[in-house]
């Protein structure tokens, strides 16, 4: 026999909501807000609002990368440190 | 770079290097095939597949503390090197990339902080915590408007921010660590990530929000 997930309501919703998304949440309380989010369309519209609003930071933010010249100075450093070390 | 694939050619390894290649494909060819050329160096080796691909994660991680991208470029290369010196520290199985942007950060706070012209932060104390999205739910409910906010406002956005939810967020949204992890990078407990990141990414959405009404890139709702 499968347990139900526990009701929650939209107050414990929001609360749960970034660890929700970000994953952090026990499985059974995770099976809560989902059966929650199933059931009550604003609270989806919400989660789905942030779920949008955190992939554009990491997809913004992530655009920047270290240099290709800072990128050869290390593998050269890396490389003497090596030479030294065998 | 002929000849080092003649001097693979002679001893037989160029499969090695070619092998090499295909698992590391933003490492020079150059480096690779010298790297193989010495042979036998496991500790390079393993630095080099495992540690390598976060360059970039460390460079940003370095260019968002420090602010200008001088120091940035000198803190990734100090922290590269220091990583590189204490391999045999890194616990095999645990997040490598949680493990470099730990040697980052105590090397800007005990190098580089003191030194840094610190930019004035929002005050986000006060900042309201509800989602924009009850200000946009008329007008824009699956926050299209984000995509018209160009990289560069979202990084000042985000420096914008005091330095301890700035982290956070940093190392939660951009570079993809759990919470438990973040409380180990920056030494706070897991409540304390949690509510850091709650605030951070609140008050990050309102400041985006407030410059796209300011673009007219959305309209506030007069609900």
């Amino acid at each position: 026999m499968t347990d139900r997930p526990r009701e929650i309501d939209c107050g414990e919703a929001a609360e749960k909501l970034y660890e929700y998304l970000d994953q952090e949440l026990d499985a059974a309380t995770e099976a809560a807000v989902r059966q929650h989010l199933e059931m009550c369309a604003p609270c989806f519209q919400v989660f789905d609002f942030e779920k949008t609003y955190l992939k554009f930071i990491e997809t913004r933010a992530r655009a920047q990368g270290a240099p290709e010249s800072l990128k050869r100075k290390l593998l050269d450093q890396l490389f003497r440190e090596g030479s030294a070390a065998d | 770079m002929v000849t080092f694939q003649r001097a693979f050619a002679h001893n037989g390894r160029d499969g090695n290097c070619k092998h090499l290649a295909l698992r590391i494909p933003h490492l020079s060819d150059d480096f690779r095939c010298r790297s193989a050329m010495t042979g036998g160096d496991d500790k390079r080796r393993a630095f080099e597949e495992t540690a390598l691909p976060h360059l970039d994660a460390v460079y940003r991680f370095g260019l968002r503390l420090t602010g200008n991208t001088a120091q940035a470029e000198d803190l990734t290369q100090e922290t590269m090197l220091k990583a590189y010196r204490s391999w045999h520290q890194f616990r095999p199985g645990t997040n490598i990339r949680a493990w470099l942007l730990t040697i980052l950060r105590n090397n800007f706070i005990n190098e580089y902080r003191k030194a840094k012209h610190r930019a004035e932060s929002v005050d986000i104390s006060d900042v309201e915590m509800r989602s924009v999205f009850h200000d946009v739910a008329e007008t824009d409910p699956e926050g299209k408007f984000f995509e018209q906010i160009v990289d560069q406002e979202v990084l000042d956005a985000i420096d914008r921010l005091p330095e301890d939810f700035k982290e956070a967020l940093i190392l939660s949204d951009i570079e993809g660590l759990h919470y438990q992890e973040i409380a180990e990078v920056t030494g706070v407990p897991v409540g304390t990530v949690k509510s850091r990141l709650f605030r951070a990414r609140r008050a990050l959405q309102k400041e985006l929000f407030e410059y796209a009404v300011e673009m007219g890139y959305i309209k506030r709702s007069t609900l």
